[in-house]
Parts: C-alpha cells; structure tokens; sequence
C-alpha cells in the first residue's frame, strides 16, 4: 500500500505555503529580536546588582523555575524560547494547517473532488502529515534561526550553548507536534473547521493557563500535567545540559498515539461534503 | 454479463434521516446508463456509497467485481467521477489542475486534457477563481474525462453548461461508450436523461420505482383514454371490465386500458354516441412527472407497478 502521494504532497504545500511563509518570517523576527534584546535588559538588570521582586515572580512564571540563581543567557534565552507570543504563534500555524482535512475540505466542498481520486484515506492522512511535518520544520526552524542570529550582537559570555538550544529546539519541536496533532485529531473527528479549531484553541489556551498558573496557584498543580507546557522547560535545559528524555517521551508518545487514533478514525468514517 | 456497477439491496441511513433503502442496480460495461430523480431522492448518495465516501449501512456495492468500500482506491483508477456540486481549489488555474491532478493519478493525463478543453472551447491558463460557473464545470468535467477511465460517472453534469455545450458534451459521452467506457449520468432532468442513456433507473424517496430501458418504460405503459360522450351517454353506459376509470361523469371518461385491450375497447365504443376519443400511451415526460410527483411509498403510486417498480425485475431477468 502506496502511503505517500507526491502530488498530494504538492496539493498541501501550496495550500499553506502562504501561511508559514509568513509564519516563519514572524516568528524568525520576532524570535532573533528577543534573542538580541533580552540579553541586554538582562545586563542591564544585574549590572544594577537589584530587581524588583514583582519582576522576579514574573520571571520565575514565565521560565517555570526559580531564576534566581540563573545566569544572563540562561533567563535571556529561556524567555525569549517561552516567550508567549512565540508559543502562540507556533501553536497557531499547527492549528491552521491541520484542521484543514478533512473537516476544512468538507466545509469549501473540495473533498468530493479529492476523495474521487484514486487514492486512500491513510494516503491522503500520511502525506498530509508529511508535507505538515515539512512546513513545521521551516516554522519551528526560523525560531533557530532568528535566534542564532540575533545572537551575534550579543556577548559572547551571554550566548548560550548552541548544542544545548538545539535540545530546547528538540522539545520545543515536540509540543508545537503535539498541538498540531490535536489539529488532526480534531478535524477528523469534525465536518466543521471551525469547531476543530475551537476544541484545539481550547486545550492550548488551557495548557498555557495552567502552566503560569501553577507556580501562582497551588491547585493549579494537580492538574498541571494535563498542559503541554508542563513538558517543556527551557529552563532546565539550559542549567543542566541535558536532554529532558521523559517530557519527551511523554509528549513523543501521545503524539503518535493520537495520530494513529486520527489515521484510524478517518479511514473508518463516511465523509463527504454536507 | 459484465456489470460495470453492481448493487444488492444497498441501503445507507443517516440516523432518522432517509438515505437510500434497498437499492439495487446492475449497470453493464459499456452502457449509458441514466440515474434519474427529483432533488433529494438519493442519487447522490448512491453515488457517494460507489465511490466509497459513505459506507452502505446495509446490502453491498461493487464496481467492476470490488467492493466500493473496501477497494476504493484500486476502483477509483479507473474511475472518472465529478461530484453534483462541483468545487475546485481556487488557487488552480486549468493548467496546474490537469499537472496535479495527474500527479496524484500518477498518470500524465495533460495531452489529453488539453484535447478536451479545446473541444469544449476551455480557457485553461484561467484560475478558478476567475472561472464562471460553466467554465469550472468544464473542468471538473475534463479533470474527469481526461485519463480515459472505464467507468464514467457524473453527478448533474450539465448543470452550468449552455445548450449547446451540453450537446456536445453528450456526444463526447456517446464516442466514450462507443469505444466501451461506460457513462454513469445522474441526472434530475428527463431530457437530458432521455437524450443520452439507453437505460435508465429512476429513484424516489430513496428507492427505486423503475429500471429499465427508455424504450420498455414506453411500451409498459398502459394506455389511457379519454371519451367525450354525446347526449350525457356515459351516465347510461356501464363501463368495461378491461378499463379502469379514474374520471367519469356523464360527458366525459378518463381512464386506462392494459396493453392487448385496444381492439375490445374500440369495438365496445363501437356504435355508442362518442363525441370525441382521445386513446394513447403517455409521453416520457408524463410518465416521469408522475414518478416524481407522486408522495406516496414508491410502488404504490404513479404510474401502475407494472410501468414502474416490477419493470426492474421483468427486464433484468
């Protein structure tokens, strides 16, 4: 069984290659800006040898771990790696290429076209994956890129290790994957985009909310393994080096298993345009 | 026989709402074949059942010996299809439609797309979303026409098309099946239906009320007549055993006669006080008005079960 369609592939570029063009032109800028400005606030800050206490807790909320000990590039980069506008920005692109088939196709009426082609469900399921994946990796790359080269206005003792950001990439990589999972599961499950997009929204707002909530809020904790974000800790990364194999594997995990329950579901469901 | 389309009491149901029940269709290779009902009636779900994008709640479906479920993807290469409402990807211009569409056939079906388009006078380097109506018709229909499937099948086609555009796109149709591809042409219009398709299956509600050839739906027919007495005569005239009446009053009969009663009928009239007689088959048109209009459970209306309903099972066997 044939499981990827070069001009299905094609099909899937075309129709988002305008929204991750200017996603990755955003997120790159956005990223290289943070990645050139932070440090220097951050010098700025200890050359005054003071914070005030309020910016430290909204320090600490924002990298997810006590910062008090932590150096220039260390709060710089981890920040500027879990900056909100970054993650919405990235959950964004993975929620509008996703829900785009099935539920996105049945609502403009194209799917009776496509499914009138000879091909599978699990042929248009993978290569919509795989041209996803490719657009992902230009999205979730230009935060790399902005970054590494917002970085060469910096000093040198501010940058971080580069071979370490590239396992902040890794898991970044990861939870943008899990979301535009959620997308895929979503719209399969849906005849609406809208509503796909909503029940997604819904669970990243979420995990958003609960990630800052939990270091503020006590009962926020309970739950904080439900958000995505409590797999992705920039932070931690930077301190010890190393790589976090078990949010990784967690966050890995349930990607594959919720992609295999979407492949599944939209070989098994009737689908056509209403 | 080969069929190309075969169906055994296929029924899809949609929760409470009526789908398609008990559907059965034998469509030979090489056949025009019309799929003919009011809006609503089910074509379009009977067509969506073969090609695989609903599956039947009950009964089963195949295309060329496949199941239309499970083998979708090898019964849709040698298929042709365009969908009742056509909508095509903006962003394609007729060009890029025959170069993707080719591509994901893994077939180069532009040399013959373009054959197409010039006989049905087709802008190609337009984009779609600069097309009319009938111009994205036209592609939809090359799109589906261009790599030369075995079995056509088109859902209202024409819709779109000027008048002289559907012609000659019907006689595309008629060199395709000539040549043995074989024309599935759903359609609510008779004309079209009757200008095309030696065979025809009409369904309502749901179901369907006849199947058979043009010609057999004609001829089984029962004829109807219609008497203008003189002087109030019919009022003393008992009617014969052979007619059923569906009008009478003292001036005037309507009714119907089964075939082989056209001679009793005339020499019962013979020597009565007729003004005027009126005795004939009724026209196609009439027929399938009253196939269409009638709101009772199909086989019990219309026209008699003998024109319709059992016509399937008289001429399949």
């Amino acid at each position: 069984m044939r499981l990827i369609n070069f001009g299905l592939l094609l099909r899937a570029w075309r129709e988002t290659f305008g929204a991750t063009l200017v996603f990755t032109i955003i997120i790159g800028s956005f990223g290289g800006l943070l990645s050139y400005a932070l440090p220097r606030v951050q010098e700025r800050f200890m050359s005054r040898g003071f914070i005030p206490p309020g910016l430290v807790q909204l320090r600490n909320t924002m990298m997810g771990v006590d910062s008090s000990a932590s150096g220039v590039a260390e709060i710089a980069y981890t920040m500027a790696w879990s900056h909100p506008v970054i993650i919405v920005l990235l959950f964004a692109h993975g929620i509008i290429v996703t829900t785009r088939v099935p539920s996105g196709e049945i609502q403009s009426g194209t799917l009776d076209v496509l499914l009138g082609l000879p091909i599978s469900r699990w042929e248009l399921f993978v290569s919509e994956t795989v041209a996803w994946l490719a657009t992902a990796s230009l999205v979730v790359g230009s935060m790399f890129a902005g970054s590494y080269i917002g970085s060469f206005w910096v000093k040198p003792e501010s940058q971080p290790d580069w071979s370490v950001m590239a396992i902040v990439l890794a898991n970044l990589a990861l939870v943008y994957l899990l979301i535009g999972v959620c997308g895929l599961l979503t719209s399969v499950f849906s005849d609406r985009r809208g509503r796909a997009v909503l029940f997604v929204l819904i669970f990243a707002a979420g995990s958003v909310l609960v990630n800052y909530l939990e270091l503020l809020w006590e009962p926020a904790k309970k739950i904080s393994f439900l958000s995505v974000l409590h797999y992705y800790r920039p932070a931690l990364i930077l301190r010890e080096a190393a790589w976090p194999w078990k949010d990784m594997a967690i966050i890995g995990g349930a990607s594959l298993a919720l992609w295999i329950i979407a492949g599944v579901k939209l070989a098994r469901r009737d689908l056509a345009t209403t | 026989m080969a069929y190309a389309v075969l169906t055994e009491s296929l029924t899809r149901r949609y929760g409470s709402r009526r789908g398609i029940e008990d559907v059965n269709l034998a469509v030979t290779e090489g056949s025009l074949y019309g799929f003919l009902g009011p809006n609503g009636a089910g074509k379009t779900t009977t067509i969506r059942c073969l090609l695989g994008f609903l599956r039947a709640t009950t009964g089963r479906a195949s295309i060329f010996g496949l199941d239309c479920w499970r083998d979708s993807p090898t019964i849709k290469a040698e298929i042709g299809s365009i969908p009742g409402d056509l909508r095509l990807y903006p962003w394609l211009t007729g060009h890029s439609a025959l170069k993707l569409f080719g591509r994901i056939r893994r077939r180069d079906i532009q040399a013959k797309g373009k054959l197409l388009a010039d006989e049905l006078e087709l802008d190609l380097s337009v984009k779609v979303r600069q097309m009319s109506r009938g111009m994205r018709q036209k592609l939809g229909l090359i799109l589906a026409l261009a790599p030369e499937p075995k079995l056509i099948m088109l859902d209202e086609p024409s819709s779109g098309l000027d008048p002289l555009m559907q012609e000659r796109f019907r006689q595309m149709l008629k060199r395709m099946a000539a040549r043995g591809q074989t024309v599935f042409f759903s359609s609510h219009t008779l004309n079209e239906v009757e200008a095309l398709c030696e065979r025809v299956a009409i369904v309502r509600s749901g179901r369907i009320v006849a199947d058979a050839t043009l010609d057999d739906l004609r001829r089984q027919a029962k004829h109807e007549f219609e008497i203008v007495w003189a002087d109030g005569a019919g009022e003393r005239t008992a009617p014969p055993s052979f007619a059923t009446l569906t009008a009478q009053s003292a001036a005037r009969w309507v009714g119907s006669v089964e075939d082989g009663s056209l001679r009793p009928m005339l020499d019962f009239l013979a020597g009565k006080p007729v003004n005027d007689l009126r005795l004939a088959r009724p026209d196609l048109e009439t027929l399938f008005r009253r196939y269409y209009e009638s709101d009772d459970e199909p086989g019990t209306a219309g026209p008699s079960p003998r024109d319709g309903a059992n016509a399937a099972s008289e001429v399949r066997s």
